[in-house]
């Protein structure tokens, strides 16, 4: 017995009843955002599901203006009572800010390119499908002897916002992911796909490429620390660009002076067949058509060619520099200002394939893990490979290596890019939601620090 | 509620659940923020749901909505049984959960002032003041200065006969000063870094800060990092402050010692651990200066509580005895298959998440040291203070720390400052190096409330007892560019 009901976003003229609600009981301007999500995710290790879950959630955030004064209340309780009560709190905290000369004003009504964000086979994607699925993945895996831990999450979420100055965006979508590592005894191999659709994701494909990862990477040699060519794969390059999201192609970081592209728009920062754009219309990207203030998303470029072209913007930080919103705000109170959400990498002509076989002696790496900035001005990270890193001899895998410590300069690897890859798949990051679409690329002299015991 | 529970229980039950449990929470967060003179952030988050979990035939099932009615607790203890049954059609084996006696009773956090009944302006003009102090010195590019608190009324009751109530607060503050050259940012933070420290309990836990106390010598330090030199690269002998050894808890012992990740259930996600069964009561974790226990009911900690989320009491327990590794951080389930009983590890982030294993307090037990002691103990060495990066790899053995801040220590004397602080090494040797450990003067529960783990992701608030401690023979100077 299938004791769900189907489709259980609110509906858009629901949602903009709601709004409305809201935004009729503040005494002023006001933004009111409806967020919903019904997500499923099943999780399985040791070659069995051992957490399954199915949570739906609910709130309106309310960012309420007086004046220059801001404040911002969040509730999941939708009675009258509570709606004054959540209004309430929004003027308490405006009426107690000091003002903010800074504070931008809501922006006006808007049209919105339209985007197909929804699959209905993904929010109605049931535990036994997810089950099946994942049963497809474990069966080879036993019949090798080896273990397989992974995730496969399906679920639909709904954003609207409206405010009163006449916009109102409403936004449905899904999304999928697929995420597996096959252990061997002294090796591994990992997978992580991203799908609106999620019989796109194609999850008995992605266990046999973690099983032969794992399989081929059996017995790893430590080689030493030093610089290497590597084969970076989609996931490993898209791990070291999203770091330029989050420390400067902001707005807001560059007006308060710690971007690494302070000073440094205009000039060549990487190598002349890299260039970076934001653009939530790409379709490997998961992105929507409108920021959390309902400002239509523009495409943006921030690296072309080489060169450091642009910043995003929200209303506030374009209001300083005196340019329109380029639809990058973040939920509100958001303190670190507008991000890129939705970075897609140029692509080249080469495949891994080529990049291996054009390798005299490198490593390739399959995913970057417990990445941190070290430095930011000089975007220099650290982190370590994880499941998946071999050893390349005169253009073809020798096997596994331990994993290893890297310390780079996510610029200077974009600099020293000899190869870029034909196609790009997107990587979601888990904590912040945004996504880069990177190809993958060889660089030379990549800077391993240090190794460790596995 | 208790009727809402009950209801929950009742259906996933008569459904054919043979264990299940319910938790119905009311979650409420205050966060205020000051940059440069603004107030840049002013907001008050509320968020209410339940959650049930169901065992059916030893598999497991769970369903949260953030509705709190009969109906959806029936709805959702039935989606809980069918999820469940779902994941029993890939499993082998049949989860079992260690005996527990079901508990009853209710617990608060203590404090002395209700940090949500503090008045706004109060909160603001503190971080007002904190600012201006820091931007009257020449030189700072940013002050950022902001404080939280966290408000969780929790009920857990569970077809056992657990029926508890919970209300606990988290409070805390920091400030930030940054300080940008042509070819530098540097920071400084104080009390300590991720937005400052937080602990259990109210207002008073900010007040005793004293932020604007400190804020001129916080920016003072931002700025003369900017000419500092550079931290060598080589091998050196290390003091670290207790923040910073509270990281390192947090990432090197904390994290491995959690039994699921030991089991492989994280090896996709967080990783798993260096510290397998075999392990248990035979490596030398550490040198024999250093034990560690995991202490939900030490007083202050953001792992405080009375019961954890599935029901268990909080207790004490040993991790690392005299340097020798000799316990986990355990759930029921995982406990059981050690032949132990929970020890009170599991905590979920909200009603809408299940619990999984999470550190609660991971404390060092000072040593004997008092702090100048030490230093003039040590002919030469790098005093290093305050994380500003962290990382380390899936097993938990190489890590690489940076620190904001640091000092050469020569002939037993602190000398000159020293910016880009960094030190790498393996989890047991790093720890086997460690020869000396502050005392109770030095020491201090810290708090880190953003630590990451599970699939969907959760963030957790946890705590680490440290005081500063001193390593030997390890490799800094790693990541920057030398010379910068």
């Amino acid at each position: 017995m299938n004791v769900e009901p189907a489709n259980t976003l609110l509906a858009e003229g629901e949602a903009q009843k709601l709004l409305k609600s809201v935004l009729g009981r503040c005494p002023e301007r006001a933004e009111a955002i409806y967020l919903e999500a019904d997500e499923a995710l099943t999780r399985f290790a040791l070659n069995g599901i051992h957490q399954n879950v199915r949570s739906r959630r609910r709130s309106i955030v309310l960012r309420l203006l007086i004046g220059k004064r801001a404040g911002v209340a969040s509730t999941s309780r939708f009675d009258a009572q509570a709606l004054d009560a959540l209004v309430e709190r929004a003027r308490t905290m405006a009426e107690l800010s000091p003002e903010n000369p800074d504070l931008g004003d809501l922006p006006g009504a808007a049209s919105y390119a339209p985007l197909a964000g929804y699959v209905e086979a993904t929010a109605e994607c049931s535990p036994e499908e997810r089950a099946e699925a994942v049963r497809q993945v474990v069966d080879p895996v036993k019949k090798q002897n080896m273990v397989v831990a992974g995730a496969l999450s399906t679920g639909s979420s709904l954003v609207a916002v409206a405010n009163t100055s006449g916009v109102f965006a409403y936004f449905p979508s899904t999304a999928s992911n697929f995420t597996c590592t096959v252990m061997a005894e002294d090796s591994s191999g990992w997978v992580d796909v991203h799908a609106r659709d999620w019989r796109k994701l194609d999850t008995a494909a992605q266990g046999r490429r973690a099983l032969e990862k794992a399989r081929v990477s059996a017995k790893p040699q430590a080689v030493p620390a030093g610089k290497y060519t590597v084969v970076l794969e989609e996931n490993a390059v898209a791990e070291l660009v999203a770091f330029l999201g989050w420390t400067g192609f902001g707005a807001q970081s560059y007006q308060e002076g710690h971007s690494f592209l302070n000073g440094r728009l205009g000039q060549k920062l990487t190598g002349e067949r890299v260039t970076i754009i934001d653009d939530a219309f790409d379709a490997r990207t998961l992105g929507m058509p409108f920021d959390f203030e309902g400002v239509p998303k523009k495409k943006v470029t921030l690296i072309e060619n080489g060169v450091a072209k642009g910043l995003v913007h929200d209303t506030t930080s374009a209001r300083k520099d005196n340019v329109p919103s380029t639809g990058h705000a973040l939920l509100p109170p958001n303190p670190e200002g507008p991000l890129p959400y939705d970075l897609v990498v140029g692509t080249g002509s080469d495949t891994v394939e080529s990049m291996i076989a054009a390798t005299e002696r490198g490593i390739l790496v399959t995913r970057f893990w417990y990445n941190r900035v070290v430095d930011p001005r000089n975007t220099v990270i650290t982190g370590m490979t994880r499941d998946g890193t071999f050893l390349i001899e005169n253009g073809k895998i020798a096997g596994g290596v331990r994993n290893m410590r890297y310390n780079e300069s996510v610029l200077d690897v974009l600099a020293r890019a000899e190869r870029i890859g034909k196609t790009a798949s997107p990587t979601v990051f888990d904590y912040t939601r945004n996504t880069v679409v990177a190809p993958a690329m060889q660089v030379r002299e990549f800077n391993f620090t240090g190794v460790t015991e596995f | 509620m208790k009727d809402i529970a009950g209801r929950a229980l009742d259906t996933a039950r008569s459904r054919g659940a043979s264990y299940a449990d319910t938790r119905i929470n009311e979650e409420r967060t205050q966060f205020v923020e000051v940059k440069n003179g603004r107030v840049t952030a002013i907001a008050d988050t509320s968020s209410m749901g339940l959650g049930v979990r169901v065992l059916v035939d030893g598999a497991w099932g769970f369903c949260a909505s953030a509705e709190v009615s009969a109906a959806e607790a029936d709805r959702c203890a039935a989606v809980a049984v069918e999820i469940a049954r779902a994941s029993g059609k890939v499993r082998d084996k049949a989860t079992s959960l260690s005996h527990l006696p079901a508990a009853t009773g209710s617990w608060e956090t203590p404090h002395k002032t209700d940090p949500f009944l503090t008045p706004l302006s109060q909160k603001a003009d503190l971080l007002l003041a904190a600012d201006k102090a820091m931007r009257s010195v020449k030189g700072l590019k940013l002050a950022t200065s902001s404080m939280q608190c966290w408000e969780d009324k929790k009920l857990f009751a569970s077809t056992e006969g657990a029926y508890i109530t919970q209300r606990i607060l988290h409070t805390g503050a920091g400030i930030v000063g940054t300080a940008v050259s042509e070819d530098d940012i540097q920071v400084r933070s104080y009390p300590t870094s991720f937005g400052g420290q937080f602990e259990s309990g109210g207002y008073e836990v900010i007040e005793r800060l004293d932020l604007p106390g400190h804020a001129q010598k916080t920016a003072e330090d931002a700025v003369a990092l900017l000419t500092a030199k550079s931290c060598p690269a080589g091998r050196s002998t290390i003091i670290l402050d207790g923040s910073q050894v509270s990281l390192q808890l947090h990432e090197s012992c904390g994290h491995p010692s959690e039994l699921d990740r030991v089991m492989g259930w994280e090896a996709n996600y967080a990783g798993m651990s260096f510290l397998t069964p075999e392990k248990r009561n035979t490596l030398s974790y550490g040198s024999p200066a250093v034990s560690i226990v995991a202490d939900a009911t030490a007083p202050r900690g953001l792992g405080t509580f009375g019961f954890d989320d599935e029901g268990v009491p909080a207790q004490r327990s040993d991790l690392v005895k005299d340097g020798l590794f000799v316990g986990y951080l355990m759930s029921r389930e995982t406990a059981g298959g050690l032949g132990l009983a929970s020890n009170g590890a599991m905590r979920a982030e909200s009603w809408s998440h299940i619990p999984l294993i999470r550190m609660t307090n991971i404390n060092l037990l000072p040593g004997t040291w008092k702090l100048e002691d030490l230093i003039a103990d040590t002919k030469d060495g790098i005093y290093m203070l305050t994380n500003r990066s962290w990382s380390i790899d899936d097993k938990r053995y190489n890590f690489q720390f940076g620190t904001e801040m640091g000092y050469e220590i020569k002939n037993g004397k602190l000398g000159a400052m020293l910016k880009n602080c960094t030190y790498t090494g393996i989890t047991p040797r790093f720890w086997n190096s460690c020869d000396a450990v502050c005392n109770e003067s030095d020491w201090e529960i810290w708090g880190t409330p953003n630590c990451g783990k599970g699939q969907p992701s959760q963030t957790m608030r946890t705590a680490q007892g440290a005081a500063s401690a001193r390593y030997q023979d390890v490799q800094v100077g790693v990541g920057f560019r030398r010379g910068s």
